[in-house]
């Protein structure tokens, strides 16, 4: 059977205002999270190979890019657990206004920053 | 119940089940990440860590294939290559967490 539901039209076509932006950056860091997540098990997986196999991993993660990665995922997991917080009060029905919608939108922006750095702080148990 | 409710039903539950398992887990990545080998296997072989990272695991794939077949089904025209892609995820989405816990809990040190 032929499947005529309308498809969405392509991002370029909108004008971009604050929560179009929140939402595609939703689903590229949604992605990037499930990316990351591959990447952990397969690194879970090396473990299984011994400790000589994991020397190259550590070395890794304790060089600058590796140490820039984890920020960057932090942060990506921080953008997406907030944004996931607002959509949860959106399917509550609140939040719908022109206003409210730009003002959690801006929240979700500013607040995945701050998270970064309390998560990264609270993770390396500097607080 | 329409499967469509049923699959934004499935979206919402797993959201919110997967929001304070997302953090405990990325507070924890912070926190070993650069950690060496002994460190990270006794991370994931005692409890409860070994258990909520199986749990995180699971929610994480589930959460994201249903998301992602959303996306599929917003930018993907031809109904075969729709549906071929929305088997690849599913299978993509049971066999990598299967294969991470199976390791997790073959683990030792």
């Amino acid at each position: 059977m032929e499947n005529n539901n309308p498809l969405s039209p392509h991002i370029q076509i909108y004008k971009w205002h604050i929560s179009s932006l929140v939402s595609i950056v939703t689903r590229i860091t949604g992605i990037i999270n499930i990316l990351v997540i591959t990447l952990i098990c397969f690194w879970f997986a090396i473990l299984l190979f011994g400790e000589s196999s994991y020397e190259i991993i550590q070395l890794f993660f304790k060089s600058f890019l590796g140490k820039f990665i984890a920020v960057g995922i932090t942060w990506s997991f921080s953008f997406q657990v907030l944004s996931e917080i607002r959509h949860l009060i959106m399917d509550l029905g609140y939040g719908f206004e022109l206003k409210t919608t730009n003002v959690t939108g801006i929240m979700v922006i500013i607040f995945s920053f701050i998270f970064t750095i309390l998560i990264y702080l609270l993770g390396r148990q500097f607080i | 119940m329409r499967p469509v409710t049923k699959k934004w039903l499935f979206l919402k539950i797993s959201s919110f089940i997967l929001i304070p398992l997302m953090l405990w887990f990325v507070i924890n990545f912070v926190s070993f990440y650069d950690k060496n080998y002994q460190e990270i296997v006794r991370f994931l072989t005692t409890q409860p860590s070994k258990f909520l990272v199986s749990l995180f695991l699971i929610f994480a794939f589930f959460f994201s294939a249903l998301s992602i077949s959303e996306v599929l089904e917003d930018y993907i025209h031809d109904e075969k290559i729709k549906n071929a892609a929305n088997k690849a995820l599913n299978i993509f989405a049971i066999l990598i967490p299967l294969t991470a816990i199976i390791v997790i809990f073959n683990l030792s040190l």
